[in-house]
């Protein structure tokens, strides 16, 4: 094998690369990533065998080939060269080290087998359909920070995709996530092919991953997904990311959103966010309580704790429906509140123990269930 | 203690009983729920399968030898649980003193209730009626003024009973029980009891408590005390769970690794028969191995993803006792038990699925 890149997309692509393998691995092999040189490109691909990605960077090659050598210690080379520096890439026939020379720089990198590299499952997956780099961001990022992390509820430790019933227009893709505290869900008009798709939860790591590649793209770019009840694959730019699914169902969380909530506020969403942060400072608990007394036309914000003492502030609020007072983890709020594209938001509430509905009056097609705290 | 009034209820055949309600075809027949297959046991029988001599916990090939027409149904736990959550709603509307012991049961303190009759036996009534209506589902419930005796009740008149236990009637009815009868006497402590001649409630409330604590120590003091029906405990909201656990105690100790094995297997069998019950969701699986030597040592695991089946928490157990190595010390017992690993969850955080934990149903 032998090729020459220039330094810029070869870094790009290892970074990407090391982030998808992981630094503590048992199996040596997976801690590479697999290098093939082919028609004009260099392929590199890298997994944790759960998550496999393939990314493709234009390269001169002068003899094809393929091999692996350690991830991170590539990308800390390439990092460490010059900007603007070609990079040179020959394994000789026969040779088990990869040399990396560039301008006066060289480095011999000990390689492993390609055939001993895990083969990507090239199966068909049923199911593909497009979306805008711009709505598979939105999708993401409204709803990740809702994920759960806790292990014992894998199944909420993803982003869950599924089509709603309904025809034409009606029928919606939705994501969904929450960790049993919080929900969120993001819907987009239902694209073209994604009728049959089954229901999906996509782990953590793939929606970070995902999201990661998204950030270069242009918003109007087309995203291509194809899924399978247990796979899903991303085709993000010259970038594959193909990604085992979370083996659980996701639980039934339209019983948790509620419908009847009477008692509404509008509030500033930024000036709501602020009274809040500025409240919790006093709450010294991990997890910052604070109480929001909502009355006609000001919402009282406060927070009590026996160590660091009292606080209070107050916004305006719009309020209909009835007084209540009820209690939140401050991140949580904080949270949602950083979601919110226009100006204001809207809180439905209905008693200080029930699920509270969050809506961004500038963005209908996303909610957020909250659940208060006692305080 | 001024005089209280506690409710027991406790759903008849519940897993039998909602998989006859959900599938026509099942009704008036003996159902089993659980596997049929190899190592299969029964985990709930329905009154129909009951009257052939199945039972929960016995093995798949020794109901089916008894009712050859036995139907076996896969366990849908995650209905089991929406239905219990049906049934603990119900019981809060009228008091905030319920303490689940499974999906299927639970006490409740009507002394002072904030809704319905105040009479406890109207309210029990009212009770079962409406877990009837909402559910489709009958109950037992026993009325008394303890815990001990309202359990008592319960199990009286099955199913779809209602049964008072006054003061009056105390001690002539205990009197009556057999010791196997009385909640809290396991079968181990009944053959001991028998070996002496200890075979009713009266001749249990004949023994004098010193003699009892002397063969059974604290649980001696126990006895004595439910033999004259007297049981203080409160009954105690929520309770948080922190683990859930079994364990063995071997007529002789054992060395050989083939029945060490074989007894974990029987506990990891009943661990996740209690897990399902208990509907307890942990991360950390716990072995305890007692020595001859009465020296008890733990071994601990967090596997991820945590066993969800009866099959995988086996290889975990089996694990357990055979990583490092297996003890070389002859073994008194044998405990296996799941915790939750210092969840540290704030209890003011209310959830939204519930007080439990959103549950994945397994497809």
């Amino acid at each position: 094998m032998k090729l020459t890149i220039e330094r810029a997309p070869l870094l790009k692509s290892l970074g990407y690369v090391q982030s998808v393998v992981e630094r503590r691995t048992t199996i040596p092999i997976l801690s590479n990533v697999r290098l093939e040189a082919r028609d004009g490109e260099l392929l590199l691909t890298a997994t944790d065998m759960d998550l496999t990605l393939v990314s493709r960077e234009a390269a001169e090659i002068s003899e094809p080939g393929t091999t692996t050598v350690a991830a991170h210690t590539l990308y800390e080379i390439v990092r460490r060269l010059a900007e603007g520096a070609i990079v040179e890439l020959e394994q000789p026939n026969g040779s088990a080290d990869l040399n990396l020379r560039s301008g006066r720089s060289s480095f011999v990198l000990p390689s492993l087998p390609a055939d001993e590299f895990p083969a990507m499952n090239e199966e068909d997956l049923g199911v593909s359909f497009e979306l805008s780099a711009q709505v598979l961001r939105k999708l993401l990022d409204k709803t990740r920070f809702a994920m759960s992390s806790e292990e014992t509820r894998y199944y909420l430790n993803g982003v869950h995709l599924h089509a709603t019933r309904g025809d034409g227009a009606a029928a919606t893709l939705r994501a969904v996530a929450t960790d049993g505290h919080r929900l969120a869900r993001v819907e987009t008009p239902l694209p073209e092919g994604a009728k049959g798709i089954p229901p999906v939860i996509v782990p953590k790591k793939t929606v970070g991953e995902a999201r990661r590649l998204l950030e270069a793209l242009d918003q109007d770019a087309a995203v291509g997904i194809a899924l399978s009840p247990s796979r899903i694959r991303f085709q993000i730019g010259t970038t594959v990311l193909v990604s085992r699914l979370i083996d659980g169902v996701f639980p039934d969380y339209e019983r948790v959103i509620p419908h009847a909530n009477d008692k509404a506020a509008l509030v500033d969403a930024k000036a709501f966010a602020v009274a809040i942060d500025r409240v919790s400072t006093v709450a010294t608990d991990k997890v910052r309580a604070v109480k929001l007394g909502f009355s006609e036309g000001r919402v009282l914000a406060s927070a009590v704790s026996a160590e660091a003492g009292r606080a209070q502030d107050e916004v305006d609020c719009e309020l209909s429906g009835g007084e209540i007072e009820i209690g939140f983890n401050a991140r949580y709020v904080l949270d949602i509140t950083q979601q919110v594209e226009g100006n204001q938001i809207r809180l439905e509430m209905a008693s200080p123990a029930s699920p509270t509905l969050i809506r961004d009056p500038e963005d209908v097609a996303t909610i957020y269930v909250l659940m208060p705290m006692r305080v | 203690m001024s005089r209280r009034a506690i409710v027991h209820v406790d759903m008849d055949a519940f897993y039998a009983s909602v998989e006859q309600r959900d599938d026509p075809a099942l009704r008036g027949r003996p159902v089993a729920v659980g596997g049929r297959e190899g190592r299969g046991v029964v985990a709930a029988a329905s009154y129909e399968a009951r009257a052939f001599g199945v039972r929960s916990a016995m093995p798949a090939h020794e109901a089916l030898r008894r009712c050859p027409e036995l139907r076996f149904v896969r366990p849908r736990f995650d209905v089991y649980r929406e239905v219990s959550g049906q049934i603990r709603t119900i019981f809060r509307r009228f008091t905030l003193l319920v303490e689940p012991l499974s999906l299927d049961e639970a006490y409740l303190d009507v002394t002072r209730p904030m809704d319905g009759p105040a009479d406890p036996v109207a309210l029990a009534r009212l009770i079962k009626e409406l877990i009837l209506a909402e559910t489709g589902l009958t109950a037992s419930a026993g009325v008394s003024f303890n815990k001990f005796l309202a359990k008592t009740a319960s199990g009286m008149n099955k199913p779809d009973g209602l049964t008072v236990i006054a003061e009056a009637d105390v001690a002539p009815l205990l009197a009556r029980l057999a010791v196997e009868e009385f909640h809290g006497v396991g079968p181990r402590t009944a053959e001991k009891l028998r070996a002496v001649g200890i075979a009713s409630g009266a001749d249990l409330r004949a023994t004098s408590e010193a003699w009892l604590v002397r063969r059974f120590g604290r649980h001696g003091a126990w006895l004595a005390r439910i033999a004259q029906g007297l049981d203080d405990r409160p009954v105690e909201p929520d309770r948080p769970r922190r683990s859930v656990s079994v364990e063995q105690t071997f007529p002789r100790d054992l060395v050989d690794p083939a029945a060490l094995l074989a007894e974990l297997r029987a506990l990891t069998e009943n661990l996740n028969r209690r897990l399902a019950s208990t509907g307890f969701r942990g991360r950390s699986v716990v072995l305890k191995i007692r020595t001859a030597d009465f020296v008890t040592r733990t071994r601990t695991t967090t596997p991820r993803p945590f066993p969800q089946d009866v099959e995988n928490m086996w290889k975990i157990a089996a694990g357990l006792l055979e990583r490092p190595k297996l003890p070389r010390d002859p073994v008194r017992l044998l405990g296996l038990g799941v915790s939750d690993g210092g969840d540290d969850a704030d209890p003011r955080q209310l959830d939204l699925f519930g007080r439990s934990r959103p549950d994945s149903p397994q497809g």
